[in-house]
This record gives C-alpha cells, structure tokens and sequence, in this order.
C-alpha cells in the first residue's frame, strides 16, 4: 500500500509522527518515492522565487500619516471621557422622568417584580432630588429683567451641543484620514 | 553608535519619544518584506505597496498588543498576509477575474525572458489559487509556520489548513508543471 497525499505532504513539513514509516517506506517503493521527489521540487520552485524590489520609500507616507495623527491623541482622549460623562449625566438626571413617564404603562402588567423595583427605585431617586430641591445657596444679586434661570439653561444646553458637535468633529476627522 | 535594535524602536514607539521616527526606522527596515508578501499574495504591484503600507499603519495602531520577546518581521508579516486575505476576500465578486486580469496585463510566462519566466510562471499560478489557499501558501513556504500556528494565525481549524495546503499544492503542481 503506498503512502497518501497528505503523509508525503506532512512529511516534506515535518509535521507527522512516524518520520521513520515513511523514509522506511520510501526506500523501498520506486513509485513513491518518484511522487515525493516531485513534491520536493514543487516545495523547492515554489520558495525560489526571488524577492522584488519597492519602487517608493513606504516610511515617508506611513510617517506623514503618523504625525497628522499625534497631535490628536490626547485631545481626542479628552473629549471622548467628557462626551461619556455627560452623556452618563444626562441619563441620571433623566431616569426618573423616564421612569414617571414609563410606570403607569409598567403598572397595567401582571407580572411586575421588575416594575416594582423600578418605581421602588423612581421613589427613592424622587425622594433624594427633594432633598436636594431643600438645599438653598446664599441668594445672589437679581439681574432685572433677565430670567436668571432660563438664561442658564439655555447657556448649558448650547455650551453642550458645542462640545459635542467639537468632538464628533474632532472623531470623524482622525476617521477621515 | 550601534544601530537601535527592533526592540528599541519599538519601545521608543511606545513611549511616543519621535515617535514617528523610531517607527519609519521600523518601517525602512521591514518594507522590502512585508511588500514581497503582499505581492505573493496579491499578484499586483499598486495593490500590495498600498496593503504594504496599510499593513505598517495597522501594526503601529496595536503595537501595544506586541509581544517584546518575540521578532518583529514575521509578527509585521503575518499582519499583512492576514490584510491581503481580507482585502481578496472583501472584493470576493471581481476575484475570479484575477486570472484573467493577469492574462490581459500581459504578464503571462510567455512574455518574459527564460530566468524570470519561471517566476512569473509561479507567481501566476500563485495568484490562481482562492484566496484562503493564497495565504495558506505564503504563511508555510514563506514564513515557515507550522499547522498549528497558521490554523490560529487565520482562526481556521487544522483540518482546513491542511486541506487549503495540500489542493493548493495540487493545482500548483498542475500549472507549473502543464505543457506550454
């Protein structure tokens, strides 16, 4: 019986067992050893070729491209641990008034182990942000004809659209290139 | 002064000391290789400087993943066999052309002189291959890995790489060896 495909294969890649069963083999089988020569020759021709040469030095544009790039690492950094808190902020705050929103569909369910937590929960938040509602700063001068509280809110949500739109910017330009 | 080591350049790298230096450093050193297997595999001399140069870009973005005790060249290399394979693979729809392609740019044995037509010979029939089989091909004849290691390297199971190698080696043998 002569050997397969695959042991001669395996054989040529040093990767089978019994090295010995086949050279054993192959001493004594004229056709066998023909189709390993033959292989041999593949494995030889195949690694032959010979190595070509570049026709541009790679290092300048993998270089250029590198050094477009540091400058925004830390930067991006930045802006990306700011965007998360706020956005970590943002769901804080509006969790309770989501939860208010949500509960009286959350109620109707049968099965409400979860809504209960849920609103035992809401009613622990609510009870903390009435607390916090208590606590007065030291009154500031009135600025006349000027809501105060508005103008502060309006201020927020601009300076945080701002950021925001920046750092997507910044995002989608380290993207671009 | 001595030249810096890989593992020097590297570190630098790392450290973002010129950082961009010590990489081209990297780079100039690595090219001539890393394009070499990118152009086994792609058989297109545009086409693998670029994924050449993609390959230093990829291997600069997870630098921190390398391991320091072991040589950079064949770590860079198997990074660009693993990028040609899924660039052939991503253009999977114009890739049973590439035969063809390569008959109309003309680069067919015939056309060249006798020492490089046996190259060009291989590198055509090398190009003929399915992709997986392509690369199969370069990680064990060129960068001498084991079975094992290319089955992790292309997250294939052994059984596949021993099957791609051997056809591979079969339809190899057919148009190397085919009468002209």
């Amino acid at each position: 019986m002569h050997l397969t495909e695959e042991e001669l294969n395996e054989y040529l890649d040093n990767e089978i067992q019994d090295r010995q069963r086949v050279e054993l083999h192959v001493s004594a089988c004229d056709e066998c050893a023909a189709r390993l020569s033959k292989l041999q020759g593949l494995f030889s021709e195949i690694e032959s070729l010979p190595e070509l040469a570049l026709t541009r030095n790679l290092a300048v544009p993998v270089t250029r491209d590198l050094n477009q790039r540091v400058p925004l690492t830390h930067s991006l950094g930045l802006v990306v641990t700011l965007q998360a808190t706020l956005a970590l902020l943002a769901i804080i705050l509006a969790a309770p008034f989501v939860i208010e929103f949500v509960s009286p569909y959350l109620t109707n369910l049968t099965t409400s182990s979860f809504t209960d937590v849920l609103i035992q929960i809401q009613s622990q938040w609510m009870d903390w942000l009435g607390m916090l509602s208590n606590f007065r700063l030291p009154p500031s001068p009135q600025i006349p004809a000027i809501d105060l509280s508005s103008l502060v809110i309006t201020l927020t949500l601009v300076a945080v659209s701002v950021l925001w739109l920046v750092g997507n910017g910044l995002l989608l330009r380290n993207q671009i290139k | 002064m001595s030249a810096p080591t890989d593992r020097d350049l590297i570190l630098r790298t790392r450290r973002g000391d010129a950082k961009s230096d010590a990489f081209g450093e990297l780079v100039t050193r690595y090219q001539a290789s890393v394009f070499n297997v990118c152009y086994r595999i792609l058989h297109e001399r545009a086409e693998a400087e670029d994924l050449a140069q993609e390959s230093f870009m990829r291997a600069y973005e997870r630098l921190h993943t390398f391991d320091l005790e072991r040589e950079f060249g064949p770590w860079i290399r198997r990074v660009a066999a693993n990028l040609c394979l899924n660039y052939l693979e991503s253009r999977k729809v114009t890739a049973q052309f590439d035969e063809e392609r390569d008959v109309d740019k003309g680069q067919r044995p015939e056309a060249v002189t006798e020492v490089r037509e046996r190259s060009e010979q291989i590198r055509w029939a090398l190009a003929s291959l399915p992709p997986q089989y392509r690369v199969v091909v370069e990680l064990r004849h060129y960068q001498e890995m084991s079975y094992d290691e290319i089955a992790a390297e292309l997250n294939i199971p052994l059984s596949d790489v021993k099957s791609h190698l051997f056809r591979a080696r079969k339809i190899l043998s057919e148009k190397i060896h085919a009468p002209d």
